[in-house]
């Protein structure tokens, strides 16, 4: 199977990360955090090293800051329930993904207000200005994606935090389409709260993600429950991680994010990144040239894209494609990819796309796959097409 | 007399004190802690057999949030 749908979750997994889990089912089988025998503090160990990767690779404040999440959505939910109430003003873009659009949809009906700042693609300083633009004065929060999920559309994330901190707002980051992919240097870009998914850009196991913050303490919090820690007190512990972590901690997930974040560590986001933007440049001159195909975005500029990229063929739904690109032995997604709002601002709600996204692993051999079933589904469906 | 041990809480902050009291050459270890007075119920501390003044002092200054002291035991 060629697999180029790495932006849902990337496949395969490197070795590493496969060897870490099963060894997290061997060593680590007791619950972490909890009790005080050797196993559960071997388990402990494990978590506190993935903090630690995850909090340096991140460039936090600490490991303390590194909150596991089961993904990126559950991460946004804790952030924007956890910092939002009735009155407040929440400013986001016009690509969001549904694990924002939702959460702010649900807080609307309680009397949380938002506006979608419209995204220039190519012109940082319009967004900019789009974002200035929508702030309020009850806005408690700007929250927007790192790179859109369906077009790698990217945002000026470290300029739009400057932006609202001018207006002492706390900046949000969805990363699910960024981490391990895009440089994100907390510190550096403002980035209050980073939602991070563990199973995309990251090569950790599904069923992971993270929620870093130094800010974490001042969340409401959206789950309460056992931490091992202050089991005398009914209410939730304050301080973080425990505060955002009720109930047994994914341990296996965690070990293999770790190995994943060492992977890809160790290969180099930058040298990744640049990988994936490559194929995806040869995939965009290669489509560009073939009768049919309709493109939304320009060849990727690493300034201006993550290595996402989406297409239509004329006159075929995009899911007809998808279905057929699998018989072909080709998987990608197709449809709105959970973001209504991305494909409504580029034309195609009612269409959807295909979307392509590259990984470490995959070649130009499986770019060179994908065009060549897709010439095929063109011969074969010429008629519907023209 | 048990043998003292900083009472933290957190796991997390435990072991990101034992870290930092590595960097100062005080040879620590992370231990659980079950009911005790000091603490609101059970949790996490630093036995630090020496320069255990000193190393309370330096968690203290670090930022790890410390609730103060218990005595080495299973229940203590």
């Amino acid at each position: 199977m060629i697999y180029l749908d790495n932006a849902a979750t990337t496949y395969p997994k490197p070795q590493s990360v496969q060897r870490a889990v099963t060894e997290a089912f061997r060593r680590y089988g007791a619950n972490p955090g909890r009790a005080g025998h050797s196993m559960a503090m071997a388990a402990s160990e494990e978590i506190y090293r993935c903090r630690s990767a995850a909090a340096d690779f991140f460039h936090a404040q600490g490991p303390e800051c590194v909150a596991f999440t089961l993904n990126c959505t559950h991460a946004v939910n804790y952030v924007l329930k956890g910092l939002l109430r009735p009155g407040d003003h929440v400013v986001i873009s016009c690509l969001e993904h549904n694990a924002v659009v939702r959460p702010v949809h649900a807080l609307a009906e309680n009397g949380v207000t938002f506006t979608e700042a419209r995204v220039f693609p190519g012109d940082n300083d319009a967004t900019v200005n789009a974002f200035r633009d929508a702030i309020q004065e009850n806005t408690k929060l700007v929250l927007c994606t790192h790179a859109s999920n369906v077009w790698g559309i990217r945002l000026p994330v470290g300029r739009i935090a400057a932006l609202a901190h001018q207006y002492g707002i706390p900046m949000a980051v969805d990363s699910a389409q960024s981490a391990g992919v895009l440089p994100i240097h907390m510190e550096e870009d403002g980035i209050d709260y980073l939602c991070a998914a563990g199973h995309k850009g990251l090569y950790g196991p599904m069923g992971t993600g993270m929620l870093i913050t130094s800010h974490g303490s001042g969340l409401a919090t959206v789950i309460e429950g056992g931490t091992g820690t202050e089991s005398m007190m009914p209410e939730q512990p304050s301080g973080m991680p425990e505060r955002l972590e009720s109930g047994t901690q994914n341990m296996p997930g965690i070990a293999g994010l770790r190995a994943g974040i060492e992977f890809v560590k160790k290969r180099g986001p930058e040298k990744i990144f640049l990988h994936e933007i490559r194929l995806l440049r040869s995939l965009h001159a290669a489509l560009s040239s073939m009768e049919g195909v309709v493109l939304y975005t320009p060849a990727p500029d690493p300034k201006y894209f993550a290595p996402v990229l989406s297409f239509n063929l004329a006159g075929l739904p995009s899911e007809t494609v998808g279905r057929e690109l699998s018989r072909y032995g080709v998987a990608v997604r197709a449809g709105l990819h959970c973001a209504p709002a991305a494909h409504r601002f580029m034309g195609t709600l009612e269409i959807g796309a295909v979307r392509v996204c590259p990984s470490a692993f995959s070649t130009m051999a499986d770019i060179n796959g994908l065009i060549a079933a897709l010439k095929k589904i063109r011969m074969k469906n010429y008629e519907r097409m023209h | 007399m048990g043998k003292p041990v900083i009472v933290i809480g957190s796991v997390t902050y435990a072991m990101k004190g034992r870290s930092i009291l590595a960097r100062y050459g005080i040879r620590s270890s992370v231990e659980r802690i079950y009911r005790s007075t000091n603490v609101r119920g059970c949790g996490y501390g630093i036995y630090a057999p020496q320069r255990t003044d000193e190393a309370e002092r330096i968690l203290r200054r670090e930022g790890i949030p410390v609730s103060g002291r218990t005595t080495r035991g299973p229940r203590s």
